[in-house]
């Protein structure tokens, strides 16, 4: 299909393009309590082209661009319209000139992952036989689950010379835990692994259950005020995002973020400065940009600005591509020293957010435990909104560590003053 | 005018047909879904502008579902040619046979009884007055633009406008044993929003507009694009909320989103079938205050979720939720409806031809009241008028709310004080809010500007609404 879409810019006279294949193959099985409901797969090809139209006006240059989906079994005609009238649409569209990326012609890059050794239903089987298995404990069980095992490989093809692809796999879905007493309460779930990793997959799920076990215990909202809370595991990550958002070329140039290289974000007085280094997960981002691991903030001072070949040109700075996994040396203190002092520790959000925009962070807790100095009690309801410009001085993170599909750094992060509405 | 049919899936008709006629050589029941789904999104802001057809709902392509007698697959390709027919076939029936390779040992499958169909054959196509396509992207753009320095020249504290518009057209052909079911749908969705900044908070405020049809809608883009900018700037100066339960006036988008995300995802009944939620115990009972009657379906209103058929060839119903208070019924797919001994009523959605089918949404709504707006703000001692929502998260089982909002208006002594709160987190337990509904305006206005997600995924385009009412609701 990339020849036929070459042979079609070519004779359309489209001299800048861009072209995304993805083919992709999953295996699919939906399950209810420990029984499966539907089984699926996918065989799927994809194609997204990028037209470029370059103008120039009183010595300055200009590019346009749009981009359309291409379907395998569009026929010539179809193909020639569906590009012509991108070019057409691309005309219209004047932005400030920017060159595609040259990632130059490179070899396949195969998956490393032990995943790539089976087959897709293998792998489902791999999940399901992990979890499944922790369904033992009678009180807490597995309400219902989806696995997702997905083999894709992209290849991106531009007009600067850009010819790689690359191949992933992974095995993502989700779980939802029940506890019937004393309350009937659920918990929702999600995973997402590039490798199969049985022993890490049975502790998140273990520790799933006790969280619902728990819930179904708690029975009222912490009393309102102002608390240091505790957040841990894939919220501290989603706490990081701020600064991977706002370090973003993106928000740079439209004037959303005032970061740059050399600038301290954090200003850390007594808690700890932040180091936060984004991982290369994929050999490629979604442009055929090679990734590699970049060290985004240091102690709080950002070293990288980071983004897309168009963003990074017109910022004047490298492009680095796009990056979505972060690692996070960690922090000083023992999240069992964390737990000395009065907390509470939120562990179950409805849905936790982190508002790059205003920095406002929180949303309602479903479950926390509350400790007061004396006793450690469960609570739930109410919700958390705090601001990361307050927080940021003093946010001191934990020296135990916590890994998953895209965060690995320390497990926990203690926040002090921050307002939670409760009874 | 009528939306006209895909070309693509006429021309694939016949392939599907014979398709089809193989399958029923192999399975008690198959049915094949095709859909061929275009959409455009445009998109102006100080700097930069662009024309995509990329967004998530641009899709081509089929999913094969077959009953071998107890158990239910299904495969999901994009590229089908008289040559290719036999390997689809091949993997159909490799999909039907994979439980071999993928079950743990010990772990069961479910079975189920082969489906009832209807002789039904059925072609519509939804209405428009000005196609996005004839109209011409360069117009698009320009009105766009015309909005994007409007919203700019208000102040200059406006540190950006973003003006954006999206059409989508849908075909889907649903083909079974007794079905031969066509549609074809044109929805336009658009936003005017603008940006300022205090130090490095970032603030915004907008204004949507969507609807069942075409470029029409651009007369109505950015109408309020002044209003919404001096919002912004006087949520510069806004205060953090003080926690705690108050009596507050919901606007019709907020009114919606609590429709849509505390109370709607808890009637979707394939969680009864998985007894996650607490609304299958409350049918018959009243869970709302006598003025709440409550809607849901592709057929109960002309917005973006509107279709006459869903994804598993069921026509569309307007469903009443909640009756004066009462719980009546839930909205369900075809498979949980025969699972739970209940009637489908057409929301059984997929995201696209590539994902499963689950019970959603489509247009979700309280009916109006007779109170007026300013009476309620009249009757409030202290309380707020809650604006623009943001996001909200189901949580089916234990009826929890978690939905987000901007702005928080002051009400004291019966009227505005001028002060804004944000931004805003409202919790609490489902029926509390509900049953405190005390006063509700006339007309319901209904907002389809977003797309609704099952858990984490599985985004469907979907429109709620209702009227202003006035509720006591927990704030943080």
């Amino acid at each position: 299909m990339i020849d036929k879409i070459l042979s079609a810019l070519k004779e359309l006279d489209i001299r800048t393009y861009s072209i995304t294949e993805t083919r992709s193959w999953s295996a699919e099985a939906f399950f209810i309590r420990s029984s499966m409901d539907l089984k699926r797969r996918t065989t799927l090809k994809d194609y997204m082209v990028s037209v470029y139209v370059e103008s120039e006006e009183n010595g300055q240059k200009f590019v346009g661009d749009s981009v359309v989906p291409v379907y395998p079994g569009t026929d010539d005609a179809e193909l020639k319209e569906t590009l012509r009238s991108a070019y057409h649409a691309a005309s219209f569209v004047r932005n400030p000139y920017y060159p595609l990326f040259d990632s130059g012609k490179k070899d396949p890059a195969p998956s490393g992952s032990a995943f790539a050794g089976r087959t897709l239903e293998e792998n489902i089987r791999f999940m399901a036989e992990t979890l499944f298995s922790c369904d033992t404990e009678g009180d807490v069980f597995v309400n219902s689950a989806e696995f997702f095992a997905v083999k894709k490989i992209t290849r991106v093809v531009n007009s600067a010379g850009t010819d790689v692809s690359w191949e992933t796999f992974n095995v993502n879905g989700e779980y939802v835990s029940q506890c019937l007493t004393p309350e009937d309460v659920e918990t929702h779930h999600t995973f997402n692994f590039r490798e199969p990793d049985a022993e890490t997959f049975r502790a998140d799920v273990e520790h799933a259950m006790k969280q619902t076990r728990d819930r179904a215990c708690a029975k009222e909202a912490a009393p309102a005020g102002r608390y240091t809370v505790l957040l841990s595991g894939d919220q501290v990550r989603t706490i990081m995002s701020y600064y991977v958002d706002r370090a973003d070329a993106g928000m740079i140039y439209q004037h959303y973020s005032d970061y740059e290289v050399g600038k301290n974000v954090q200003m850390a007085e007594q808690g700890d400065a932040l180091t936060v280094i984004l991982k290369a997960a994929e050999p490629y981002d979604r442009q055929g940009i090679p990734l590699t691991d970049r060290t985004l903030m240091e102690n709080g001072v950002i070293k990288t600005i980071h983004g897309s070949a168009r963003m990074a040109y017109y910022l004047g700075i490298e492009p680095t591509g796009v990056y979505r996994w972060l690692q996070v040396p960690t922090g000083s203190v023992p999240f069992a020293e964390m737990k000395k002092h009065p907390y509470l520790h939120i562990v179950l959000f409805s849905d936790f957010q982190m508002d790059s925009m205003t920095g406002h962070f929180g949303g309602e807790i479903r479950l926390a435990y509350l400790y007061d100095g004396e006793q450690v009690k469960l609570v739930t309801g109410g919700s958390m909104n705090g601001n990361i410009l307050d927080a940021q001085r003093h946010m001191v993170f934990s020296t135990d560590r916590y890994q998953s599909a895209l965060y690995d750094g320390p497990f926990a992060a203690a926040i002090p003053d921050v307002p939670v509405a409760g009874i | 005018m009528k939306v006209k049919p895909s070309p693509y899936i006429q021309s694939v008709r016949p392939l599907l047909k014979a398709l089809l006629t193989e399958l029923e050589k192999s399975y008690p029941y198959a049915s094949i879904l095709a859909a061929d789904s275009r959409e455009k999104s445009y998109s102006v802001n100080r700097r930069l502008s662009s024309i995509s057809g990329s967004g998530m709902m641009s899709a081509r392509g089929f999913v094969v579902k077959v009953f071998d007698g107890k158990h239910w697959s299904e495969h999901s390709f994009n590229e089908i040619t008289e040559e290719e027919i036999p390997d689809i076939l091949k993997q159909i029936r490799e999909t039907a046979a994979m439980s071999a390779a993928a079950l743990p040992a010990g772990i069961t499958e479910n079975e189920y009884t082969a489906p009832e169909e209807e002789e039904t054959v059925f072609s519509d196509s939804t209405s428009y007055q000005n196609d996005p396509e004839e109209l011409g992207d360069d117009v698009i753009l320009e009105k766009m633009k015309a909005v994007r320095d409007r919203g700019l020249a208000v102040s200059g504290q406006i540190l950006d406008c973003v003006v954006q518009i999206n059409w989508n057209r849908t075909s889907k052909l649903f083909l079974s044993p007794k079905k031969d079911l066509e549609q074809n749908i044109l929805w336009t969705t658009g936003m005017a929003g603008t940006v300022a900044a205090k130090g490095q908070e970032i603030k915004s405020s907008y204004r949507s507009v969507s609807a069942l049809g075409g470029m029409e809608l651009l007369d109505r883009l950015g109408a309020d694009v002044e209003d919404a900018a001096k919002t912004t700037i006087e949520l510069l100066d806004s205060l953090p909320m003080v926690g705690g339960e108050y009596d507050c006036v919901c606007s019709p988008e907020v009114t919606g989103m609590i429709v849509h995300e505390a109370f709607g995802h808890g009637v979707e009944m394939d969680m009864f079938v998985k007894k996650r939620a607490q609304a299958e115990k409350f049918i018959g009972q009243y869970v709302a205050s006598p003025l709440v009657t409550m809607h849901d379906g592709a057929a109960a209103y002309e917005q973006t979720g509107s279709y006459f058929f869903d994804d598993e060839g069921t026509m569309a119903h307007d469903t009443v939720v909640i009756d004066k208070g009462i719980l009546r019924t839930g909205i369900s797919d075809y498979q949980s409806a025969r699972v739970l001994g209940t009637e489908p009523t057409g929301n059984g959605r997929r995201e696209s031809y590539r994902r499963k089918a689950y019970t959603r949404m489509t247009n979700t709504w309280f009916e109006g009241g007779s109170d007026r707006v300013e009476d309620m703000i009249a009757s409030i001692g202290y309380g707020f008028l809650l604006e623009q929502p943001r996001s909200g998260m189901e949580d089916p089982k234990n009826w929890g709310i978690q939905c987000m909002v901007s702005i928080a208006r002051e009400i004291k002594d019966g009227r505005l004080t001028g002060k804004i709160f944000s931004p805003i987190v409202l919790t609490g337990y489902v029926p509390d809010l509900l049953k405190s509904i005390s006063m509700m305006s006339p007309a319901p206005e209904l907002s389809g500007s977003g797309f609704c997600g099952k858990g984490y995924k599985e985004w469907v385009k979907v429109s709620d609404g209702g009227p202003y009412m006035k509720a006591r609701i927990r704030l943080g």
